[in-house]
């Protein structure tokens, strides 16, 4: 989707545990939902 | 020009505003996410800069990652924050930039809007500011800024073509877009999906 947009050279951070310990947790957990941080660049 | 979204985009946005305000007012409440100075802390923010900010402008921070920890901001640099709530993210921006740089937050909560606002004065940052609007149409103009940053947003959003495309217009040719997100491994169910209650939960 980030690359659809035009966006180029786009990385991904490692997962992080977001809602461990949370009320979230359980859906969390269901879907296998994790954090992660994403950097990407318009060309020049 | 926005496409066919699995959620009414107005009604989705009520939903976040009315979860988005209770942080903004009872930021210790009881939520389905961690918030303030312990999510900080799981989501790698450098204990240093983070301590030396204030309570009010950490307890609100209700983030799902780390915008800046595949790359640092530049001194300088002209940041745009999609979803600035109570400006956490946009016054660690302020941090790295500096006093030469700017730093404007975009959100479309008022409690947020209030306390963020609030919360630049007695931090003494004259270029930070929050904007009133929604991120598939900011009020920014083509090309303004260096760097586009958003913690937990783009997801609460129903157009996410939209969102890139908007972002894509404010970025300046070769600027950043560095953001934290979720994303999940487990497919969702349609159900699940057209459920507007669970966006938020």
């Amino acid at each position: 989707m980030i690359e659809e947009a035009g966006f180029i050279d786009v990385e991904i951070g490692a997962p992080m545990d977001t809602f461990g310990g949370a009320g979230g947790e359980g859906n969390a957990r269901a879907f296998g939902v994790y954090g992660y941080s994403f950097l990407a660049h318009k060309p020049g | 020009m926005a496409g066919k979204t699995p959620v009414d985009p107005a009604a989705l946005r009520e939903e976040v505003k009315s979860k988005y305000r209770e942080v903004a007012v009872d930021p210790h409440g009881i939520f389905h996410f961690h918030t303030g100075r312990p999510l900080a802390k799981r989501l790698e923010y450098d204990d240093d800069v983070v301590g030396a900010m204030p309570d009010v402008a950490v307890e609100s921070f209700s983030g799902v990652g780390n915008p800046f920890i595949l790359r640092r901001l530049s001194r300088g640099e002209r940041v745009v924050e999609m979803g600035s709530g109570a400006g956490f993210d946009s016054f660690i921006a302020r941090q790295q930039v500096g006093p030469e740089g700017q730093v404007m937050g975009v959100d479309m909560t008022e409690e947020m809007l209030e306390k963020s606002r609030k919360t630049a004065a007695e931090m003494g940052f004259d270029n930070v500011e929050f904007h009133e609007g929604i991120i598939e149409d900011m009020p920014v103009e083509d090309g303004w800024a260096d760097v586009v940053i958003s913690n937990g947003v783009i997801n609460l959003c129903a157009d996410k073509d939209q969102v890139f495309s908007e972002i894509f217009r404010v970025l300046k040719p070769g600027g950043r877009l560095q953001f934290g997100d979720i994303a999940n491994s487990n497919p969702v169910p349609d159900e699940a999906v057209e459920n507007i209650d669970l966006w938020t939960a």
